[in-house]
């Protein structure tokens, strides 16, 4: 009797510690992001001269941090499943000038149906609150590249690039957003049918010339104010702007 | 017991077959000279000690790679191996001839001259941090890891121009080479005595190389904050661009040499060279890699830490002084279809452009960046005992 009580129990906490990885003791599988940038419904080309209100604009970089990641109304609620995630689309030693598509794959997702996703844009305040010096290396909050000492936050993203006001082919003006501090984290929610099973994922798109059309018209670049976001803190003014604008310039596959 | 008699003469016949098949199967494996035999090291004991990197505390993490976990033994061994000479084809050079401790281990030249006397055509890099370089090494990004890096200096014809081989042979009939190699290591034989593992062991001494912590900056950063004067605090805002609640403008330096390390480790065009088209570079730098054009003229943002110490600047050496350095980026550098647009943005907008210009710095704020740059200065870094020539 006694001794079966114990196997019995030794079991329960084997099956226990077997399924612990995962809330749900159901069936997990890996699920795919995968982040895109696009201009105008048209892959990232680096150095690209696009059309932007009456001028050109050429784009060099594109980086951003994803948070917060939640599968939304499953069968057990919603689940996070990832909390923080950096996605360079322009890394140094690219092959060409495409931006690249990032793909991240987040293991152990409880199986299922869910109604949507929520993504963070930038990084929450939880984690704003620490430094790289508090993350292993190779978390995607251990860059340095990514923090501002000055600003003691980090860098939730930068797009950069040069406008062209007359279009004679010769820059005449930056274009560098680099957004962050508490105030303009954002969180946008994607409602749409989202299987998570075996080899499931999901894309998102940014489109960057849909996030420059603020509320229907063109982020102005011949006013200097507008190239650069500021680095005073108190003044996010543009970094507002643009993330306010970041939902609607997502497309959620 | 009972074959002897018969089997005897057989038994030599045999014994000589197989002898002969052994040496002829060990003289063709040897790949290394095969007039030496190889030496047993088992007798050294292999007790490797784990090695921790003094960092301070206010400083990332250090990746280290999974395949070269750091060891006393191990970082010994790099150290004497990159000071040592035994390296180069004549014996005259060592790692640390380009690359000395008072330089915050750089050769103070322009560019690097090898031991043939040929200059090469880049400037020695300085290799304090470079334990924090997670993007590739080299100004153009060449080499992945210091493990790949370490490898390349003594086979380059203007540099070491050796051969592995040759290595090899040498550090095998060394007096003391095995034996480290073995402590380190745990390898049973100087056969055992390879490249990858002197590479193996130079990068782990290299990612010893971390600052003290003891420079005026980290000081401040620390909480000391009277630690910079008001000069070389109006430098700092001026660098990390925090100036404009006291009415300084942005130098925009630290968008590429940011973090604790004060480099980016990415690779900019920071407007040294005017040219026409991406053709034009004379030294195309990450694009010699990449082979993307839009690529050509890019450089890895070096760390600025120790700058003081480490002139002249620049992948090619070409300014001799950090006030060069700062009136090349005050004038806003050179035009080229893909110099970083940060780099024409220095200084305030200027009222009435359209499309807008910026001031440059005025005297004052480029002295006050000079001051801030020689808060850099890490001495503690480079007389540190540890990382110096042991022989
Ligand atoms: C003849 C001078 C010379 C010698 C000898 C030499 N180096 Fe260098 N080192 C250089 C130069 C020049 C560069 C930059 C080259 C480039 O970017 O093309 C460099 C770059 C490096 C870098 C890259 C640093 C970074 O941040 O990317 C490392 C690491 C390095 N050397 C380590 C070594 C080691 C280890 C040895 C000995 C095995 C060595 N060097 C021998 C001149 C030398
Ligand atoms: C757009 C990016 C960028 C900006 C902004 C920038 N730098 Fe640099 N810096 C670089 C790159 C890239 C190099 C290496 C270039 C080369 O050698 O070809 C460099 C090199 C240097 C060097 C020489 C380092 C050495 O070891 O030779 C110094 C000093 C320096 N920068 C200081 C500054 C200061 C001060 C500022 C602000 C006024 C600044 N930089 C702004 C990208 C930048």
């Amino acid at each position: 009797m006694k001794f079966s009580l114990a196997g019995g129990l030794l079991i329960a906490i084997l099956a226990f510690i077997g399924c612990k990885d995962n809330t749900d003791s159901g069936p997990t599988s890996t699920f795919t992001i995968t982040f895109k940038a696009l201009y105008d419904g048209q892959p990232l080309e680096k150095f690209k001269a696009y059309d932007y209100d009456t001028y050109k604009v050429q784009l060099t970089r594109f980086n951003t941090y994803m948070s917060n990641i939640t599968l939304l109304g499953g069968t057990s609620g919603d689940v996070k499943i990832s909390d923080i995630e950096w996605v360079n689309f322009t890394p140094d030693l690219a092959p060409d000038n495409f931006a690249v598509p990032v793909p991240i794959a987040i293991a152990n997702v409880p199986d299922g149906d869910y109604t949507g996703i929520r993504l963070g844009y930038g990084v929450p305040p939880n984690l704003n609150a620490q430094q790289p010096k508090d993350f292993p290396a190779g978390h995607p909050l251990s860059n340095e590249n990514e923090y501002w000492l000055g600003w003691k936050s980090y860098i939730f993203n930068k797009i950069e690039g040069q406008v062209d006001l007359n279009s004679n082919g010769q820059a005449d003006g930056a274009l560098i957003y680099h957004c962050g501090s508490d105030a303009v984290f954002r969180e946008y929610t994607f409602n749409l049918p989202v299987k998570v099973e075996p080899g499931a994922g999901i894309t998102v798109e940014f489109d960057l010339k849909t996030l420059f059309v603020l509320n229907g018209t063109w982020l102005d670049l011949n006013n200097a104010y507008n190239q650069i976001t500021s680095n005073d803190v108190n003044d996010v003014v543009i970094a507002n702007e643009l993330m306010d604008n970041f939902g609607n310039a997502t497309t959620v596959k | 017991m009972k074959g002897i008699a018969i089997a005897f003469p057989w038994r030599i016949s045999t014994l000589m077959f197989f002898t002969g098949i052994a040496l002829v199967w060990l003289s063709c494996k040897k790949d290394d000279p095969p007039e030496d035999g190889e030496q047993d090291l088992t007798h050294i004991p292999y007790a490797p000690q784990a090695y921790t990197i003094v960092k301070p505390a206010h400083f990332p993490q250090i990746q280290i790679p999974a395949d070269n976990p750091m060891t006393v033994e191990g970082v010994q061994l790099g150290r004497r191996l990159f000071y040592d000479p035994i390296l180069s084809a004549d014996s005259t050079q060592s790692c640390s001839s380009c690359h000395l401790p008072q330089g915050s281990f750089t050769d103070n030249l322009a560019v690097s001259t090898g031991i043939d006397g040929i200059a090469g055509r880049r400037s020695a890099m300085s290799l304090q941090n470079v334990a924090y370089a997670t993007n590739r090494l080299f100004w153009d990004g060449r080499s992945p890891t210091l493990e790949d890096q370490a490898l390349l200096p003594v086979e380059d014809p203007i540099e070491m121009h050796n051969t592995w081989p040759n290595v090899i042979e040498k550090l095998k009939k060394h007096p003391d080479y095995p034996a480290r190699f073995r402590k380190a290591f745990g390898i049973n034989t100087t056969k055992g005595i390879t490249r990858e593992l002197a590479a193996k062991a130079i990068a782990q001494f290299e990612r010893t190389l971390v600052s003290s912590g003891k420079s005026k900056f980290d000081r401040y950063l620390q909480g000391e904050l009277d630690a910079l004067d008001d000069e070389e605090l109006d430098g700092k805002l001026l660098f990390f661009d925090e100036g404009q609640v006291v009415g300084l403008p942005d130098a925009q330096c630290f968008h590429c040499h940011g973090g604790l390390t004060l480099t980016g480790n990415q690779y900019f065009n920071n407007g040294l060279d005017s040219v026409g088209t991406l053709d034009e570079f004379v030294d195309k730098g990450l694009g010699e890699v990449t082979g993307n054009p839009f690529d050509n003229g890019k450089f890895r943002a070096p760390t600025l830490r120790n700058i003081a110490l480490t002139a002249p600047y620049m992948h090619d050496g070409r300014f001799q002084t950090l006030e060069e350095v700062i009136e090349h980026y005050s004038s806003h550098g050179k035009p080229a279809p893909n110099r970083d647009p940060l780099i024409p943005t220095v200084g305030f907008p200027i009222p009435g452009t359209n499309p807008v210009k910026y001031s440059g710095l005025t005297t004052y704020q480029k002295q006050a960046l000079l001051k801030f740059l020689h808060t850099l200065t890490d001495t503690d870094f480079v007389n540190n005992p540890d990382i110096q020539n042991p022989f």
